[in-house]
């Protein structure tokens, strides 16, 4: 499992695809976290357990969410929680994890 | 060891800066609690986070402003958690922005050890209402004093301690 992130449009994705050609990707993870949580009313970290047991080669690619000011909207705070305690789980289960600014990839584990 | 830790919503510092202190001396450990309590949703934040230290030896004292009124015995180790409610509540709520940063001060020299937990609130692109630009000017110059105070500042990125200055504490 490895895990790529970054904010919006930080080139994760094409970076990720370059790095691993082949591989089984899970593009724009943090829209799946997103009907998963609140559309299907699952927790998080259960369900990242899961996807980890079920797919444990998976490289996973994701924007990070949280880093902004509190949203009115209670379902926009319990979705960027939710991405949140969704990626810890899967970021302790990934042997690397790579950030992405402005296209550059910079390795965090 | 003054530390800041910073990162966005659900990255986990919290989980993180309570592993950092319940590395360090277990004598007079304490954890000042700064958010004020007033829906359902920070009910649970708040029994979320007791649960979360509860085996940690933790004294929690309330303060949800005027840090400097705090009793904080000499020699503590001290998890702050956080400067961004700190903030809010001395700016909105009657308080006084401007007695945070020297409260600082004071407690980073009567602590042994000090943990400061804040929040990367910057990175969503968004112009907001003016009190809440002034909000975010506010809490910058704060994080830019206790980053100027602590010895290592750590961004959590979904679990993962990343070092913005100084090296990643061992916990």
């Amino acid at each position: 499992m490895k895990l790529y992130i970054g904010g919006v449009y930080q080139g994760q994705e094409e970076l990720a695809r370059t790095e691993n050609p082949g591989g089984e990707f899970y593009p724009d993870f943090h829209e799946i976290i997103r009907r998963v949580v609140l559309i299907e009313d699952r927790e998080p970290r259960e369900f990242a357990r899961q996807f980890c047991q079920e797919h444990p080669n998976a490289i996973v690619i994701s924007n990070e969410v949280g880093a902004g000011v509190v949203p009115m909207e209670a379902s926009d705070r319990a979705f960027r929680e939710a991405v949140g305690r969704a990626l810890c789980s899967i970021a302790q289960e990934a042997e690397r994890v790579t950030r992405c600014v402005c296209g550059i990839g910079v390795r965090i584990k | 060891m003054i530390v800041l830790v910073t990162g966005g919503s659900g990255c986990g510092k919290s989980t993180w800066a309570e592993k950092l202190v319940a590395s360090m001396p277990e004598e007079k450990r304490v954890y000042i609690a700064t958010m004020q309590v007033y829906d359902d949703e920070s009910v649970r934040r708040v029994a979320r986070h007791r649960a979360q230290r509860a085996d940690k030896g933790f004294t929690t004292i309330e303060c949800e402003k005027d840090l400097a009124s705090a009793d904080i015995p000499e020699g503590s180790t001290v998890l702050l958690e956080d400067l961004v409610n700190l903030m809010a509540n001395e700016m909105f709520d009657g308080g006084d922005v401007e007695r945070i940063v020297p409260a600082l001060r004071e407690l980073s020299r009567r602590c042994a050890h000090l943990v400061m937990v804040t929040n990367d609130v910057f990175s969503d692109g968004v112009v907001y209402a003016e009190s809440t630009q002034e909000y975010l000017l506010k809490l910058a110059e704060i994080n830019r004093q206790a980053a100027e105070l602590a010895d290592c500042v750590v961004e959590v990125v979904y679990s993962i301690p990343v070092a913005v200055k100084g090296e990643v504490p061992c916990v």
